[in-house]
């Protein structure tokens, strides 16, 4: 409260100076120059020994990320911290007003986040020689604060063993079906960045007056987006109105009864930047770290046991799931998703009652 | 030397006194004892002068000091007592030995020294063989030895006793009367003895002070408390009495069940009432009418309990005021019978109040 | 005699004594007992009733009451915790005159299940029962149909509900009536039984005209314990209520803090169930007096023990199915999930794995922190503890101090906090200047040891009341002082009682969610709070691990205190 710098009005500052595109004209002058791996910066970083990771991704993909690293640069080790992005952003915030720094490298769900950290003056510049070379000007932040490291979809999903493909739902308006009612099970906007970004979007092209019909089905309410899936696989509920699409492809690919539906009227986009603290308690192994992220191995990590997307023009998709440039997306502008944010909640907690 | 005097001492709590306005002086090396039924303040003066409690009103002065006062309180460990507590307090989770080693131990005296004085003191109180035993393997009387011991030991100016004896069993009580009073005399401390026995005090006590409700009634010698008891209550605790009341007469009767009583003293103050005590085996139970009819009163036999060495009648006069009379054995009287008692007027102790 | 001269020219009052220890040390633990407690309490005070700005204002109040969302989560709440406390009293008090004054067979066991279920957090219950009772995949319904081939849609048991919560909740309150219930029953001379049964009255009646009559003001005190510990849970409702679709005054206030925080709303809703406390514990006071929980329960006489005839089996079947519910199938549950691929399904050969295992003690990256924070803060938590709760009764029992009375109360007080709230102003106090410790280990250890203080408290009050005070005064008059009594004669005999504390609070630090989900970071984290997060995505399988691991390694301490040459003791619930 005493310490809290994230007001409303600073926010609002913060959306306008940025233009429609999340991504906008720069701040400072000069981009940073693009840094690659040396082996100074391996040493700096083994003397560190650790760094901190806070981030929402699901907690196995977070860990496998994180165990690879370590087995490729030994002597330091990551540790992950995982929350629902918007705890993320909140803890974060606490930390900080109480000068806690805590906190080396930071990935979030919920793209707004960055908009405010990188206002607030929280993040160090450090571009990766990846992000420079193969990424698009569009995920990438010019003052090299930031830049894309996952992008994934919140769609609509079913237990093929409880539901027959034929009379799955295909888009978010046969999910009002009151054949569904109790059956469906969604993820909660006030704690995952994923399900406040998808809220959004959606609440945008299909209108609040979805989301009223939606909360008279009965829905099984739960937190993490990385839950719905979950909750599917072990036949819990039938079918998830939202939830990662990198957890369904996990979950497909290692057995599991699921199948994923990418609603006709338009799949969510949802994008996770990476960035660095300025006051990271280990600032050479935070760069390491990040530097690596972006790497085309550690992408190509992330597609293959994250079921994550990628933005890096090296990285290929994996066979078997359905392209980006196949599927109908909603758009993405996470600077709205700022300024509607807090409205966003407050009205899904009002019409959901949690 | 250590001379215990009690000034003026109260202790109130609340509203309720205690301890009310006692003072007392105790030469060095004398054995007293606070005598009482309970409730009368005795265990309270005693935690008093242990230190145990801080007074209200007044002081106690050991020596030369003045060790409690309602300004200033000297902490217990810091008087130079010893205490015998009505539970013994012996700490289960040590042997006889540690207990009773355990004041010397508190004083830091060599190991030597503490092992001579502990077999010596073990010797003398005859627990040498129970030394490595804990207090609860051990008989009623030899805790109390042990406590004795543990008190002892460290050789206080002042050795305070509450109800030491009130816990073992008639005979080893009677024994233990005598133990108290041989070791007193052997040490020669001052010594404060708590009771409400009157045959222990009687015993043991070279100076006895008469409680009750909080103040001190009478203080002096056994035989002076016990002949010449100078109130009521004095009258009835010690030694086995009747109390009769009358109006004052003249100058040394009172009148009882229709006759003049005249009592030991000249001095009553007539046109009031005066209480006068009579011992239960001065009183005389005569079958027939006496000569002289002085201080003789007809009476009937209510009741009669052979005692074996004695018979103990309840009587009753003209007026209802029952008397208890230990007679002789021989003299079997039966119930119901009418007989005149006698109370010769030297046994006739009239009370103050 | 030469000696005893020497002794007495030596205790002349001229020479200058060191400063009496004593005095100073208990003022100390005075004032730290009044910043525990004071501290955060005042700013809660002072936080309710400002607003954004920091101005004076009655507006959280007046939210309070009108706005819908607190409203409805007050009365739920209140709800809740009468119907648990039904149950509970319905529950333990017939398991509790069975174990304590009849012949049923395995009573001690019985007591031992009723100890586990009091060590066993009740969130990780909660999370146990979602693996069992969950509508559509949890183990009872899948037996359920299999067994009556019910379609799929049809379920026995719905853990996402308000009757699931409930049930749950008095699954793990129960045990705080039944200690007090059977404590109470202990106690009851056998004689007054005797007396009835001598009259002509047979076992029902006498149980029904004497013994339950005795043992009523326990069962009081029970209902009122169980109600106010189901008031104030925090990581039951979290796990089952929102699915569920609503809020209990805790959720709420927890909800309060996410972005951006609402911190005046948080401290003006915790006044409530504050004030609520208060009352209850005031009632609970004047029914019980100065009992309460009590370690060395000194048994006098044995019990006339009733004896059951044939009812005997019934009986111990009886207690055995009731708990089931808190200790068998959860545990197994979480067995279950632990070494199966999918956590609702029963384990066998083909989906047998160890890599449940696997992710927890080496991926996981927060289990090392979490384990060693939480080993660490259980044992200096306990430590502390009752050192405080040691020297806080002993001046209390022995009237040591003027303002004896306002430390016992002190000591007692954070009783009436409930966790979260005390988390809540923690978080207040310790968030801004001059003490800024939020971040560190230390305002969880301020928190776990506010808020385990009553219950050592009250438990050395009762063990050091039975050590008679002559024990102590006969080592002063002898020369000791305070402290040297303190440490040489009453802290030996109260051994087993200060073990048996120590163990008790330690115990209580492994299940504390509702103040750590407030105070913890990164850093800090604890295993509950752990815990609760991988709830929160759904990690069934590892919390699971966790959670079974955390049990053990309670149990283990336990065990592994008391068995310690020594130590000796036993914490058995009897002495609970």
């Amino acid at each position: 409260m005493r310490g809290w710098s994230f007001s409303r009005r600073d926010i609002l500052k913060g959306s306008a100076a940025v233009a429609a595109g999340f991504y906008a004209t720069p701040i400072k002058a000069q981009a940073p120059a693009p840094e690659a791996i040396t082996p100074a910066l391996v040493e700096a970083a083994k003397k560190e020994g650790k760094v901190i990771w806070y981030t929402s991704v699901d907690l196995p993909v977070a860990e496998k990320i994180a165990k690879t690293f370590e087995a490729k640069y030994p002597g330091v080790a990551p540790r992950v911290e995982r929350s629902g992005a918007e705890r993320v952003f909140q803890r974060i915030g606490q930390e900080y007003a109480s000068r806690v720094y805590a906190v080396d490298v930071v990935n979030s769900s919920d793209a707004a986040h960055f908009i405010v950290w990188k206002r607030d003056g929280l993040l160090a510049p450090y571009m990766p020689e990846d992000v420079a070379k193969h990424y698009p000007a569009e995920h990438k932040d010019p003052d090299g604060m930031f830049a894309t490291w996952r992008a994934w979809l919140s769609v609509i999903g079913y237990n093929t063993e409880l539901v027959k493909a034929e009379d799955a739902p295909k888009s978010f308006a046969d999910l009002l079906d009151p054949k569904w009612i109790g059956k469906i099970v969604k993820a909660h906007p006030g704690y995952s960045g994923t399900i406040l970004t998808a809220t959004f979007q959606m609440q945008r092209d299909l209108g609040w007056g979805y989301f009223e019909k939606l909360a008279k089905q009965k829905i099984m309410q739960v937190q993490s987006s990385a839950d719905p899936p979950k909750k599917l696989s072990l036949g819990e509920r039938a079918v998830m109105a939202d939830g990662n699409e990198y957890n369904m492809f996990l979950l497909k690919e290692s057995g599991r009864p699921v199948e994923i539906v990418y609603p006709a009227e338009g799949a969510p986009l949802i994008v996770g930047p990476n960035g660095i603290f300025k006051n990271a308690p280990n600032p050479n192994a935070a760069r390491l770290f990040q530097n690596w992220m972006f790497t085309v191995e550690a992408q190509q990590l992330a597609i293959e046991i994250g079921g994550l997307r990628s933005v890096h023009a090296l990285a290929k998709e994996k066979p078997g799931r359905k392209p980006l440039s196949e599927i109908k997306l909603m758009k993405d502008d996470p600077a709205a998703v700022e300024k509607q944010g807090e409205d966003i909640k407050a009205r899904y907690t009002q019409l959901f009652r949690v | 030397m250590a001379l215990v005097e009690l000034r003026g001492l109260s202790k109130h709590y609340g509203s309720v006194a205690a301890v009310d306005n006692i003072s007392l002086k105790v030469d060095h090396g004398l054995l007293v004892c606070l005598l009482g039924p309970s409730g009368c303040g005795k265990t309270t003066t005693l935690r008093l002068i242990a230190g145990f409690a801080e007074p209200s009103g007044g002081q106690i002065q050991v020596g030369d000091r003045i060790i409690s006062s309602p300004e200033r309180t000297l902490p217990p460990e810091q008087r130079n007592m010893s205490m015998i507590f009505q539970s013994y307090a012996l700490w289960p989770h040590m042997t006889v030995a540690e207990n009773v080693a355990y004041g010397l131990k508190l004083r830091k005296i060599d190991r030597g020294t503490i092992a001579k004085k502990l077999s010596a003191i073990l010797a003398t109180t005859k627990l040498a063989a129970f030394a490595d035993r804990y207090p609860g393997e051990l008989s009623g009387g030899q805790q109390q030895r042990v406590a004795l011991a543990r008190a002892l030991i460290v050789e206080p100016e002042t050795l305070l006793l509450d109800e030491p004896l009130s816990n073992l069993d008639a005979n080893l009580r009677e024994e233990m009367r005598f133990e108290v009073r041989r070791l007193h005399d052997a040490y020669r401390y001052t010594t404060v003895y708590v009771t409400h026995d009157q045959s222990e005090a009687m015993t043991t006590a070279d100076l006895i002070a008469v409680m009750n409700g909080g103040k001190i009634e009478q203080a002096g010698s056994p035989e002076e408390i016990y002949n010449r008891p100078r109130s009521e209550f004095v009258a009835r605790f010690i030694g086995s009495s009747n109390v009769v009341k009358g109006k004052t007469l003249d100058s040394s009767r009172i009148s009882f069940a229709g006759a003049a009583l005249r009592c030991d003293r000249s001095t009553l103050a007539a046109g009031g009432e005066t209480a006068i005590s009579i011992r239960q085996h001065d009183i005389r139970l005569l079958s027939a009418a006496p000569q002289s009819g002085e201080n003789v009163v007809p009476a009937v036999v209510v009741r009669q309990v052979f005692l074996g060495g004695t018979r103990d009648y309840m009587v009753e006069a003209k007026d209802g005021t029952q008397l208890r009379v230990v007679a002789p054995a021989e003299q079997n009287i039966e119930q119901g019978a009418s007989i005149w008692i006698h109370l010769p007027p030297e046994h006739c102790r009239a009370l103050m109040g | 005699m030469a000696v005893l001269t020497q002794d007495a020219a030596d205790r002349a009052p001229a020479r200058s004594r060191p400063p009496d220890l004593s005095r100073i040390v208990i003022f100390a633990f005075a004032a730290i007992l009044c910043l525990l407690i004071i501290l955060p309490l005042s700013w809660l005070f002072i936080y309710s009733f400002a607003d954004r700005a920091g101005h004076f204002t009655l507006g959280n109040f007046r939210q309070l009451v009108t706005d819908q969302s607190f409203v409805d989560p007050l009365v739920t709440t209140f709800i809740l915790s009468t119907t648990v406390s039904v149950i509970c009293c319905a529950v333990a008090a017939p398991i509790g005159w069975v174990v304590a004054r009849t012949d049923m067979p395995a009573r001690g066991f019985v007591r031992i299940l009723v100890t586990a279920s009091f060590v066993t957090p009740p969130f990780l219950g909660a999370i146990a029962w979602e693996l069992l009772a969950a509508p559509n995949s949890g183990l009872l319904n899948n037996a359920y149909r299999a067994i009556t081939g019910a379609p799929q849609d049809d379920h026995l048991f719905n853990i996402y509900s308000f009757p699931g919560l409930i049930f749950v909740i008095s699954c793990y309150t129960f045990p705080y009536v039944f200690v007090l219930v059977a404590n109470s029953l202990d106690r009851i001379p056998g004689d007054l039984e005797d007396a009835s049964s001598i009259l002509g009255g047979k076992t029902w009646a006498t149980a029904r005209r004497i013994t339950i009559p005795l043992a009523l003001p326990a069962l009081l005190a029970g209902a009122l314990v169980a109600f106010l510990q189901s008031m104030t849970l925090f990581g039951s409702p979290a796990i089952l209520a929102l699915p569920a679709g609503f809020h209990t005054m805790t959720t709420k206030i927890w909800s309060l803090f996410q972005y951006p925080p609402k911190p005046e709303l948080a401290a003006a809703a915790s006044l409530p169930l504050l004030l609520l406390t208060v009352i209850l514990l005031r009632a609970e006071h004047k029914i019980l007096g100065r009992r309460g929980f009590s370690v060395v329960g000194g048994k006098g006489a044995e019990p006339r023990l009733v004896r059951l005839k044939l009812w005997r089996w019934p009986a111990l079947a009886l207690c055995l199915f009731i708990l089931l519910n808190p200790v068998f199938l959860p545990y197994g549950a979480l067995l279950n999930a632990t070494f199966s691929k999918v956590a609702t399904q029963v384990v066998t050969l083909q989906n047998f794995t160890f890599h449940n295992l696997e992710f927890v003690f080496f991926e996981l990256s927060a289990t090392k922190v979490a384990l060693k924070n939480t080993l660490i803060l259980g044992a200096a938590t306990a430590t502390v503890c009752t050192t405080i709760a040691l020297v806080i009764s002993y001046v209390t029992a022995r009237k040591a101090v003027v303002g004896h009375r306002a430390l016992g109360f002190l000591a007692t007080a954070p009783v009436a906090i409930p966790g979260i709230v005390l988390g809540v102003g923690l978080f207040l106090s310790y968030t801004r200047p001059p003490f800024i410790l939020y971040g560190t280990l230390w305002i969880l250890l301020i928190a776990f040891v506010t808020i385990s203080l009553p219950a050592a408290y009250q438990q050395l009050q009762s063990a050091i009341r039975s050590v008679h005070p002559d024990l102590e005064d006969a080592s002063r008059i002898l020369g000791a002082t305070r402290l040297q009594a303190l440490r040489q004669i009453t802290a030996p005999l109260l051994r087993t009682s200060v073990i048996a504390t120590w163990c008790f609070v330690f115990v209580g630090v492994m299940r504390e969610l509702s103040a750590a989900i407030m105070l913890f970071t990164s850093e800090t984290k604890v295993i509950s709070v752990l815990i609760f997060d991988l709830n929160e995505s759904g990690d069934l399988a590892a919390i699971s691990v966790l959670g079974l691991f955390m049990l053990i390694v309670t149990f283990a301490t336990v065990v592994l205190v008391n068995r310690i040459p020594g130590f000796g003791g036993g914490i058995r619930l009897r002495n609970h």
